[in-house]
């Protein structure tokens, strides 16, 4: 199989995985006022939106990157970044200030992504270092401490309904979604993308510009880490560099994987994932409406993320196919 | 002999410029340490050695174990913090039981959480990361809703464990179980057929399952030695704080992989030592320690940190590129 044709895009069956996901999230919610004496009002619709907004565009940047094959662990520090500088230089003008947050990420994104590319190194433990040289500053930037952002009438404006459950900043979510999607699908940066990931030495061979592609997909994921955390804390009014640990990445990482971004590169698009971040969201939607504590959250989250990783593990059905002895002997695809 | 030194990246070759550069670059944290040594107030102080090398015993027991991992080319775990303040408050719960049961059941639990993972990923090749980042999320779940958001404290009755953070001769009890543990890795490592099976399967994965080596065992063993030193340290912290819960997660995942990583371990498998890492545990703690007498901020401590991985990470590649 040659790489462009194995980069064609042909669905399955299994790629409707995301979406019947999501359709069983959807009918649950529709169900629980059948269950419980809760009724499910525009509201909620509205919530599910806005988790959306929040952590939807780093499920998409986080990936992208998994799609051509390789991982940023940084994106949830960059979420925090991203934030503190929108609140520190966007006093005045709020624009201003996401375009500060745009351009950090910018220069994060450049740098991660330009050691990766240049020195041909293991993304994860650079974006690791990353993690915590991104997270250090936002600790500075912060002096250790939340800041409050004084300007209240800017997060009331992104988070007004529209239409009743949209807002502004949802909005800027789904747009930014439908451009990458279209660009995921019929440019030929999307098909580069995929190839990369999918068998890079081919790739390269083929003629693809690898290097200037990883840069490009790093500054993505950053950018796409940035955008929501900034976002958000103009809705929140606020901006901390406290350590929300894995939480974003948790969410992003599991939404992308159910979304049908395969952890071996080289598969994946932008409607699957937003399926796949629409799922969790309604999920989360479904666990408040229940009123459950947060820890029910994590175990279902931690859960669902250890089994799309088991199901996307290349060596799974093998391991059911084969007996142990036929295992041990049989020769192992090289890895690309 | 050539094989054993080669393990340990001493052979004898031709100098190139990755190892001028990652020399240079010791140097000149050795040159910036010295200098900080002697220009900080209270650092060169016995007491506070002593508290640096208590600092570096509770992440080094878990940067050794980790190691295995990193050896095994399985990169790294992100689970091994909230192991560690699962294990502390497993081990203060149960200390109603005993002192010898306690430690025991707490070490079986973490071998068992290290065994499960490592299987999902020599089985099936599960990426270590990301199963690693769920079974987090599932261990902070599981935390708060047995221990229903509370933190642990030992059973008054019971007193014995307290021996655990007291001075013996000096030093903080905790610093002789790290020096004790890592010498039985580092002989382990080396002196037993899993050590150098595990640094086969790190060089090269395609050889060692060609060579019918348990490929699946050896990353259950890694990951359950990994989560099992843990564990032990989970112990220490907990007998340190008196007082368990998820809030001991604090660093602890990160500055193992940035010990085992300055250290200088090779990321991607097979090359490197738990001397090394044991080396990078104390550098890290001797840098953090000289950045809070200083007056650096949390954020000061963090950044350096992490410019110190970048480096090295880059260095060490390049290194073993050039090989």
């Amino acid at each position: 199989m040659s790489a462009l044709e194995r980069v064609r895009y042909r669905p399955r069956p299994g790629d409707l995985a995301p979406y019947a996901i999501l359709a069983l999230m959807i009918l649950a919610l529709a169900l629980l006022p059948a269950l419980t004496q809760y009724t499910v009002r525009t509201a909620n619709v509205y919530d599910i939106l806005q988790n959306f907004a929040s952590y939807g565009l780093v499920a998409l940047a986080l990936g992208i990157t998994i799609i051509a094959g390789e991982f940023d662990l940084s994106v949830s520090s960059m979420y925090l970044l991203g934030g503190m500088v929108a609140v520190l230089t966007g006093v005045g003008s709020p624009f201003l200030g996401i375009l500060a947050a745009l351009g950090t990420a910018v220069v994060v994104g450049l740098l991660q992504g330009g050691l990766i590319a240049r020195f041909r190194l293991n993304s994860m433990p650079v974006t690791l270092g990353g993690y915590l040289v991104v997270l250090g500053i936002t600790y500075i930037l912060g002096h250790s401490k939340s800041v409050i952002y004084e300007n209240f009438s800017v997060g009331l404006r992104l988070d007004k309904p529209v239409l009743q459950i949209f807002s502004i900043r949802s909005l800027v979510s789904l747009g930014i979604f439908v451009v990458a999607a279209l660009v995921l699908r019929y440019l030929r940066v999307g098909r580069d993308i995929r190839a990369i990931g999918g068998d890079r030495r081919a790739a390269r061979v083929a003629g693809v510009t690898v290097d200037r592609l990883l840069v490009g997909v790093f500054v993505v994921s950053a950018l796409g880490a940035a955008l929501p955390g900034a976002l958000l804390s103009y809705s929140l009014a606020t901006a901390s560099p406290t350590n929300i640990g894995f939480d974003v990445l948790t969410f992003s990482a599991t939404a992308a994987l159910i979304g049908g971004v395969s952890l071996s590169g080289g598969k994946g698009g932008a409607v699957g994932i937003a399926a796949g971040v629409l799922s969790l969201s309604v999920l989360q939607e479904i666990l408040s409406i229940l009123r459950s504590p947060d820890y029910v959250s994590s175990l279902i989250t931690g859960g669902l993320l250890v089994v799309v990783t088991i199901v996307w593990a290349p060596d799974l059905s093998r391991w059911f196919r084969t007996t142990r002895l036929a295992r041990s002997v049989e020769p192992e695809r090289a890895p690309s | 002999m050539a094989a054993a030194l080669g393990r340990l990246g001493l052979e004898r070759r031709s100098i190139r410029v990755p190892d001028v550069a990652l020399a240079a670059w010791l140097a000149m944290l050795a040159g910036v340490t010295a200098y900080g040594a002697a220009t900080t107030t209270g650092f060169l102080t016995v007491s506070n050695m002593k508290a640096i090398l208590t600092a570096a015993a509770f992440v080094g027991i878990i940067a050794v174990g980790l190691t295995v991992i990193v050896l095994s080319g399985n990169l790294f775990s992100l689970a091994l913090g909230q192991t560690a303040a699962i294990s502390a408050m497993l081990f203060l719960y149960t200390l109603r039981l005993g002192l010898a049961a306690a430690i025991v059941l707490t070490l079986l639990l973490g071998l068992a959480i290290g065994a499960v993972q490592g299987f999902a990923v020599g089985a099936w090749r599960a990426n270590p990361i990301i199963i690693t980042i769920g079974a987090a999320g599932l261990m902070e779940g599981m935390a708060v809703w047995l221990s229903h958001g509370q933190s642990i404290v030992p059973p008054a009755s019971e007193t014995s464990w307290q021996h655990l953070a007291q001075p013996v001769f000096g030093l903080a009890a905790p610093v002789y179980v790290f020096l004790v543990v890592t010498a039985i890795l580092a002989v382990a490592m080396h002196r037993t057929r899993f050590g150098r099976q595990i640094y086969l399967l790190g060089e090269n994965r395609v050889a060692a399952r060609a060579a019918a080596l348990p490929v699946t065992l050896l990353t259950v063993g890694a990951f359950g030695i990994a989560s099992l030193y843990t564990a032990g340290s989970g112990i220490l912290i907990g007998a340190t704080s008196a007082n368990a819960s998820l809030l001991l997660t604090g660093s602890y995942t990160y500055d193992a992989i940035a010990a085992a990583l300055v250290g200088g371990n090779a990321v991607t498998g097979g090359r490197g030592s738990i001397a090394r890492t044991a080396a990078g545990a104390i550098f890290i703690a001797t840098i953090s320690d000289m950045l809070l007498l200083r007056g650096y901020s949390t954020g000061g401590q963090i950044l350096v940190r992490g410019i110190i991985v970048v480096v090295v990470v880059v260095l060490t590649n390049l290194r073993e590129r050039s090989r």
